[in-house]
């Protein structure tokens, strides 16, 4: 080699290293940043293909990042290359191979040989002393590197490198400005709300758009159980949900112990267990982050891409603080959810208690020790003709009307001496006199005193007068039985007289006498006429004798 | 004429019946205790008894059915001074020929025997 030549090659590698400079100086993204080194190189190098893969640190293995000028299918081969040129390239050191038909790695030759690489240039991309990647140089002809050629293509890599990291730092800090901004919506948007499925939707419709991903599903443990159930899912089909318990699953195991799992290619990630189900769905990589509540973990978040991609820790923090934010308005709406159930059950009993009062005949009030209405059955509202809503809170004195010269309400007897009180009162109404029996039970507090009054009034009024028409009925019973044995005592000897003075008058004849015997019979009939009277008696009506007696009037 | 005997609790009623009836003509037997009556009637032939409802040990219609048991053609009337439907019923079922309330008048009486009497008499001829 000349020097001429030698300057030349100077000259061509500092022109590649300009345009490879401007092309990743204009690129803020590493995905463009890759896309577009790899797309150039080829040309500008002289090569055949370029590929470029990132270190999964979590995976420890490096995930295709771009590629150019070679299939699909030699890009999914399972392993990159041999484990010694992976080893060394991962110590820093570039790896040149002018024949990969000479690798002892067979799957790597096979699929090298399939795809018409002949020779590679492996080399490390170093960032700040260590290795984020690899990017790898392919000819279809083979081809010696050399020295100078590797230490030129090594100084590329590393200016990759350097752009890759700081385009994933700009990137990532715009990312971090934008997931605080989607944090906050999302938190807002979960915060406006006490509706459980309301919370979880919002959460699994949001988290993936934000992300970049396609679907997420929200995994909830039962309380009761513990069991792991799915609570709202985004994106994904009802095969797919239905797979299978996932619960066995590493990166599920790790995520309920409160670590965030990244995933970049869950086809080959031991940590996943339903490979098969994913690759139907076109799920390429999934995150999984716990959802925790006071440190407490309540569920998992997972997040599924249908490109192979690895999450970046702003990614991966974004989607913890939504599942924390989320977590709280879970459990938010989940005690919301139990109190409304609770109310639910406390407003049914309280139903059904009240239904019971009002179907209790007596009337019944419940009376606060301010002496306040705080209840009052049915029967009492329709006997006083008044309604609930005017009835409550009103002062109890307005209610409880005494007469002059009867006893005071109960109440207030309680209310006095804290022991129970019984008070019969009567009062004029439109059809009558009524009776009502006001019996007041106090309720006593923690602390012993009264802390409300129960009283309920039961109308005496029908036994009441049931019981004066039964003293009536035996009073006209003892009349006419009175009378009866008038009657039949005195019919006898009346009999006797009456019949013996007409005997008398009969024998007299015309004596002077006679007249008087006729007064005697005359006054005996009219005593036979009364007592007939009185011995057919079956009631009876009162008249006024003398002063304040009465007398029963024959009639 | 007839027998006939008297039973009330009152001795003055049966000395007033058997003075009515005598004048008319008939033998009256008067008695105030009901086994005597009883002991009478089973002992001699009595046309009609004249019953007080209202005895001393047994009712006017007790004595009425063991009269009966003695000599069922024996008429009755009942007097009473307290007439009631259940001792009425009674003593019609029982064969009581009248029912009379006290205080019955002499004439009557006398009227009310003499009906009772003349249905027997009428009973007898159909029966001849």
């Amino acid at each position: 080699m000349n020097s001429s030549d030698g300057q030349g090659r100077d000259r061509r590698y500092l022109l590649v290293f300009q345009q490879v400079t401007k092309m990743i100086s204009l690129a803020h993204n590493p995905r463009q940043v890759m896309a577009s080194i790899v797309e150039n190189l080829p040309e500008l190098l002289g090569i055949d293909a370029c590929t470029i893969r990132l270190l999964d640190p979590d995976a420890d293995q490096f995930v295709l990042g771009a590629a150019a000028g070679v299939s699909d299918t030699y890009l999914s081969r399972r392993d990159v290359d041999s484990a010694e040129t992976m080893d060394m390239v991962s110590a820093g050191r570039p790896v040149a191979m002018e024949n990969v038909a000479t690798s002892p790695h067979d799957s790597f030759r096979e699929a090298a040989r399939r795809e018409g690489i002949v020779s590679v240039l492996t080399l490390p991309i170093s960032y700040q002393g260590r290795v984020t990647g690899i990017m790898r140089l392919l000819t279809r002809r083979r081809r010696v590197f050399a020295g100078d050629e590797i230490d030129f293509a090594h100084a590329l890599a590393e200016q990759v490198g350097i752009a890759i990291a700081n385009a994933a730092m700009f990137r990532q800090l715009e990312h971090q400005v934008n997931y605080l901004r989607e944090v906050q919506t999302i938190s807002k948007m979960v915060n406006s709300t006490l509706d459980l499925d309301a919370v979880l939707q919002t959460i699994v419709e949001l988290l993936p758009r934000s992300l970049r991903a396609h679907g997420c599903t929200i995994r909830l443990l039962t309380p009761q159980s513990n069991k792991l159930v799915l609570a709202a899912s985004f994106g994904l089909s009802r095969e797919y949900l239905e797979r299978g318990e996932v619960v066995d699953e590493e990166n599920t195991i790790r995520a309920l112990q409160g670590e965030p799992v990244a995933i970049a290619d869950v086809a080959s990630d031991e940590r996943v267990l339903y490979h098969e189900h994913m690759g139907r769905e076109g799920i390429k990589s999934l995150l999984a982050v716990p959802i925790k509540v006071n440190n407490e973990v309540i569920g998992i978040i997972r997040v599924l891409a249908r490109e192979r991609r690895l999450f970046s820790p702003a990614e991966i923090s974004f989607a913890a603080a939504v599942a924390e934010v989320g977590g709280a308005a879970i459990k938010n709406a989940g005690t919301y959810r139990q109190i409304t159930l609770l109310f639910n059950q406390i407003e049914e009993h309280e139903q059904f208690l009240g239904n019971i009062l009002d179907c209790i005949r007596p009337q019944l009030l419940v009376i606060d020790n301010r002496g306040h209405v705080v209840m009052a059955n049915k029967a009492f509202l329709e006997a006083n003709g008044q309604r609930e809503a005017d009835v409550l809170g009103m002062a109890y004195n307005q209610l409880c009307r005494v007469e002059e010269g009867e006893r005071g309400c109960p109440v207030a007897e309680v209310l006095a001496t804290g022991e129970m009180a019984v008070v019969v009162q009567s009062q004029r109404e439109e059809d009558g006199r009524h009776w009502y029996e006001r019996s007041a039970t106090p309720m006593l507090g923690a602390d012993g005193e009264v802390e409300y009054v129960i009283e309920v009034i039961r109308d005496l009024t029908a036994q009441r007068r049931l019981e004066e028409e039964q003293a009536e009925r035996s009073k006209l019973e003892g009349v006419i039985e009175l009378a009866g044995t008038v009657a039949h005592e005195i019919n006898s000897p009346l009999f006797a007289a009456l019949g013996t003075a007409q005997l008398l008058e009969s024998d007299l004849g015309d004596d002077e006498q006679v007249e008087d015997i006729r007064t005697i019979v005359r006054n005996l009939k009219a005593i036979s006429e009364l007592t007939a009277k009185m011995a057919s008696m079956t009631g009876y009506r009162g008249k006024e004798y003398v002063g304040e007696t009465r007398i029963v009037d024959l009639g | 004429m007839a027998n006939i005997l008297v039973l009330d609790d009152v001795l003055d009623a049966t000395v007033l019946v058997g003075k009515i009836l005598t004048k008319r003509g008939h033998t009256v037997h008067t008695f105030t205790e009901e086994e005597e009556a009883l002991s009478f009637a089973a002992a001699n032939t009595v046309d009609l008894a004249i019953l007080d409802i209202k005895l001393k040990k047994m009712s006017g219609v007790e004595v009425l059915a063991e009269l009966k048991k003695i000599n069922a053609k024996m008429q009755a009337i009942m007097l009473t001074g307290y007439p009631t439907v259940e001792t009425a019923r009674e003593a019609i079922n029982l064969g009581a020929d009248e029912y009379c309330v006290k205080p019955i008048d002499r004439q009557e009486l006398e009227d009310k025997v003499e009906k009772v009497l003349k249905s027997k008499a009428k009973k007898s001829q159909l029966t001849i």
